[in-house]
């Protein structure tokens, strides 16, 4: 991205309330407007980096929301990374974070800090936690994690079960390795049904973004050149994403990062066009799927939440999730009004701003509530954590992947 | 500057946590959708009448300038605080207090999004009919200043038809409240229409009476593409002048459209020289006969093509790829800068080829768009604000724009006000006399000129 870029900002300001923090605390810094103009004013030397402007900056989910609507073609995103990145090299990063990133970047200490964890989690912790909090989230409502990981409990490679229609190589993100396997376990099962033998590489580290978008672009490149050369086969094998935040990493984050740290880009260029969220290479592929359809599925009421990370970042549009569901037996879809909107999750957000996070995800809540249904879809692992952590009754709606769905619509 | 003990007196009435004079707070009401910029020397979010009465008698006490504040997206510098002081921001005032369908009207808070407004409106089955480009962004209190209008003002009128009454705080801190619910009311001056349009400049609006109106039965957007710009403006001429009067009718030439298709990504008649987007409304058989009659007068005037849009969502697409042009112009150059010249809707063909000739002889990158059935010109001008030549340029065109606008009976802006962008202009429609009583107006109402101060009175 051109530094220059900054002067296609003409503060028209259509960008504000596109923005879910600035639609709750509506205060010009905080929207993507203000940022850019502060960003511009740090460029020009006019403004030094200061405790503040690191709390404003950090005032950002990082949807790609005012990026994805900006008539001028602002690159919002990648000046708000760098910006924060800027911070971080001038005060350093919060020694929480710090821990964070590096068992994110050092896959085999994850594991050792998941198990850790889930001890913890699952006996001292738990009368603890019932009333504690992390972000807006209270501890008891978090997911358990997986009591092996994901990638532990299935084969390097599964087999097809249909006739065999080609490879795909299936990247399964943290969140699926260690929180939700269930998505996992639905996602083998229905590609493996249509026909496709899956490949699960061993050697897949986290993708990246939680420490690029915050801004740690070189902490990050070590996992994005892995990835990179682990999925980077030498035929077209498509790349398969259940997580909208892994996908728009390996899909335009890891260019991106790489062209800014003036890095060769041109692998992760050719990745970036193999990769495909599972909903979408579903939808791409129906035929393949409709045979092993359950067409005598009893009915069942579904809203669908669309990933800022899927719709912004990747242009796999509500409207593509919409038909498909609509495909899928048993499914009677009601739109809740504000599908499109982001659930304030936003990576460390919830836990760095709970209050605000908090108000944009009741709403969430309150709006999908309201259409009656009884699941609650959204093909993004964290919106899952963050919705369902914050549901008052998560037994009357109950938030799932749309892999899980089609799997439980198979005969 | 502000003093620290009136700084911490006005603290006192926001509390602390709505009062910023942080250098990155000030920086981000230095700008507004305009190219000039200014710093405030502190910024204040107020959210009850009580707090603006509050600041305003410290701020009329000890002479700080006011400067107030929505979402900053006019593009006149209306909301610069060019004198520094307070910039008195409204953003978090923003509650629709009333409701009634029944009498048709609502009572809002000055912050509230107009298109928020239209989101509780369309529930019930009403809209507020001024629709600024801005309508998802702007706020009440900034379309009441501004006296703000928009396509579809054509039919239904602007911002100071629909404003019935007002709660004000004046200068001194006093609150007065002018108009009443009722359409018809004529007891005593119709204040309101004072307040409304005055830039800030008289009193500040903390509470807006507006009225609603019923959405139609039915809607038509009606799509008519041309190979020559002139054709499309006589069209335009041609059907408001045989009585048919559709809710908008926007003209857009060849750079924008094109510009437009690139930033909303939708197909367009790119190789078209001119694109009239007509919305009609009423009663369904009303409807159907209009869309008819237009469509006829479209292609006798040599319309190449005219279609209707299919469904609600390709209307809707269509109406916010249009809203995109302001900001979609900056596409072409580092900046653009819009103008607001408004003709009789007779002259629009010829302004349209005045326009366009001045533009070739000034050779700037000039769009034109035109809420074209009232007459409202927006040539939009792309440019470099680095390149001094081409602002001067700019500045020479932009003055024979208005001198050929008023010599065919129009005026300077339509909606989008004076500020700084144009106060130098006002003697080419305003002879002394006038400049002279409106200058009388403000000193009476703020015989300081703490209010907005610097701008077009």
């Amino acid at each position: 991205m051109d530094v220059n870029d900054i002067d296609k900002c003409v503060k028209c300001g259509l960008c504000l309330t596109s923005c879910p923090v600035y639609y709750e605390i509506c205060r010009e810094p905080v929207s993507p407007r203000g940022k850019v103009q502060l960003v511009a004013a740090s460029n020009r030397q006019n403004l030094s980096i200061s405790r503040n402007l690191e709390n404003i900056f950090s005032q950002c989910l990082m949807c790609g929301t005012c990026t994805q609507n900006c008539p001028s073609g602002v690159r919002h995103d990648m000046l708000f990374m760098r910006m924060r990145s800027q911070i971080v090299h001038d005060f350093g990063r919060d020694w929480k974070k710090r821990v964070l990133y590096h068992f994110l970047s050092h896959e085999h200490q994850l594991q050792l800090a998941a198990g850790f964890v889930k001890f913890g989690r699952n006996t001292i912790l738990e009368k603890l936690a019932r009333d504690t909090k992390l972000g807006n989230i209270q501890i008891k409502n978090m997911p358990r994690l997986n009591k092996v990981p994901f990638r532990q409990q299935v084969p390097g490679v599964v087999e097809p079960e249909a006739k065999p229609r080609g490879t795909v190589l299936y990247f399964t993100g943290c969140a699926t390795n260690y929180v939700y396997d269930d998505i996992g376990r639905a996602l083998v099962r229905v590609l493996t049904t249509m026909g496709y033998r899956v490949e699960i590489p061993g050697e897949q580290v986290c993708c990246g973004l939680p420490m690029f978008s915050q801004g740690g672009f070189e902490t990050a490149k070590s996992n994005i050149l892995k990835n990179t050369k682990l999925l980077d086969r030498p035929d077209d094998t498509a790349v398969i994403v259940d997580c909208a935040t892994c996908g728009y990493a390996l899909r335009k984050g890891y260019v991106d990062i790489l062209e800014e740290l003036q890095a060769d880009s041109s692998a992760a260029r050719r990745l970036s066009s193999k990769v495909k969220d599972i909903s979408e290479f579903i939808w791409q592929h129906f035929d393949k799927l409709e045979p092993f359809l359950d067409q005598e599925k009893p009915k069942t009421t579904v809203t669908y939440h669309a990933p800022c990370h899927l719709r912004n970042s990747q242009a796999v549009g509500t409207d593509l999730i919409e038909q498909l569901l609509e495909k899928i037996p048993g499914v009677d879809y009601i739109r809740a009004p504000d599908t499109d909107a982001c659930c304030g999750g936003g990576g460390t957000f919830f836990y760095d701003h709970p209050d605000i996070s908090k108000k944009i995800v009741d709403r969430k809540i309150k709006n999908a509530t309201g259409t009656g249904a009884s699941l609650w879809v959204t093909g993004c692992p964290e919106c899952r954590v963050n919705l369902s952590g914050n549901l008052k009754n998560p037994e009357s709606l109950q938030v799932i992947h749309p892999v899980q769905l089609i799997e439980q619509s198979l005969k | 500057m502000i003093n620290e003990e009136s700084k911490s007196q006005l603290k006192q009435v926001v509390g602390e946590e709505r009062f910023f004079d942080d250098p990155e707070e000030i920086l981000s009401f230095s700008y507004d959708a305009f190219i000039l910029t200014s710093e405030p020397d502190v910024v204040i979010y107020p959210i009850t009448t009580e707090e603006v009465s509050g600041i305003m008698k410290i701020a009329d006490r000890e002479n700080i300038p006011v400067t107030c504040r929505g979402s900053g997206t006019n593009i006149s510098a209306a909301s610069l605080p060019v004198k520094k002081g307070i910039a008195l921001c409204f953003t978090k005032m923003n509650r629709v207090i009333e409701v009634n369908t029944q009498d048709r009207y609502v009572i809002v808070e000055p912050g509230l999004i107009n298109g928020e407004l239209q989101k509780v409106l369309a529930q019930e089955g009403f809209f507020y009919p001024p629709d600024p480009g801005s309508i998802n962004v702007s706020t009440i209190g900034g379309n009441i200043a501004q006296n703000a209008g928009g396509p579809r003002c054509l039919k239904y009128g602007v911002t100071s038809d629909y404003v019935l009454a007002m709660e004000v705080v004046l200068v001194s801190g006093k609150i007065v409240r002018v108009g009443s619910r009722n359409v018809k009311d004529v007891t005593g001056y119709k204040l309101s229409s004072l307040f409304c349009g005055s830039e800030g400049t008289l009193g500040i609006v903390t509470e807006a009476t507006l009225r609603v109106v019923s959405i139609a039965e039915s809607h038509r957007t009606i799509l008519a593409t041309y190979d020559d710009l002139e054709d499309t403006a006589n069209t335009v001429a041609d059907i408001i002048g045989s009585g048919i009067l559709p809710a908008a009718m926007e003209l857009m030439d060849k750079t924008v459209i094109n510009v437009v298709a690139d930033a909303s990504g939708m197909s367009l008649p790119r190789e078209a020289a001119g694109m009239l987007l007509i919305e009609i409304d009423g009663v369904e058989e009303a409807v159907e006969k209009e869309m008819n009659r237009i469509a006829e007068k479209a292609r006798d005037n040599g319309a190449r093509d005219v279609t209707v849009a299919h469904t609600q969502k390709e209307s809707d697409d269509l109406w916010a790829a249009r809203r995109l042009a302001y900001g979609a112009f900056a596409r072409l150059a580092p900046n653009c800068i819009v103008e607001d010249v408004t003709v009789p809707v007779s002259n629009v063909p010829k302004m349209i080829k005045a326009t366009r000739e001045i533009a070739d002889r000034y050779k700037l990158h000039l769009g034109i768009l035109a809420h074209a059935g009232d007459g409202n010109m927006h040539p939009l001008i792309a440019h470099d604000p680095n390149d001094k030549d081409e602002l001067k340029r700019i500045e020479q065109a932009a003055k024979e724009i208005f001198e050929t606008g008023v010599s065919l009976g129009g005026t300077l802006s339509g909606e989008h006000g004076i500020g700084l962008a144009k106060a130098e202009f006002l003697p080419l429609v305003m002879n002394q006399d006038t400049l002279d009583l409106m200058a009388d107006i403000k000193k009476t109402l703020d015989p300081k000129g703490i209010l907005n101060p610097g701008k077009f009175v």
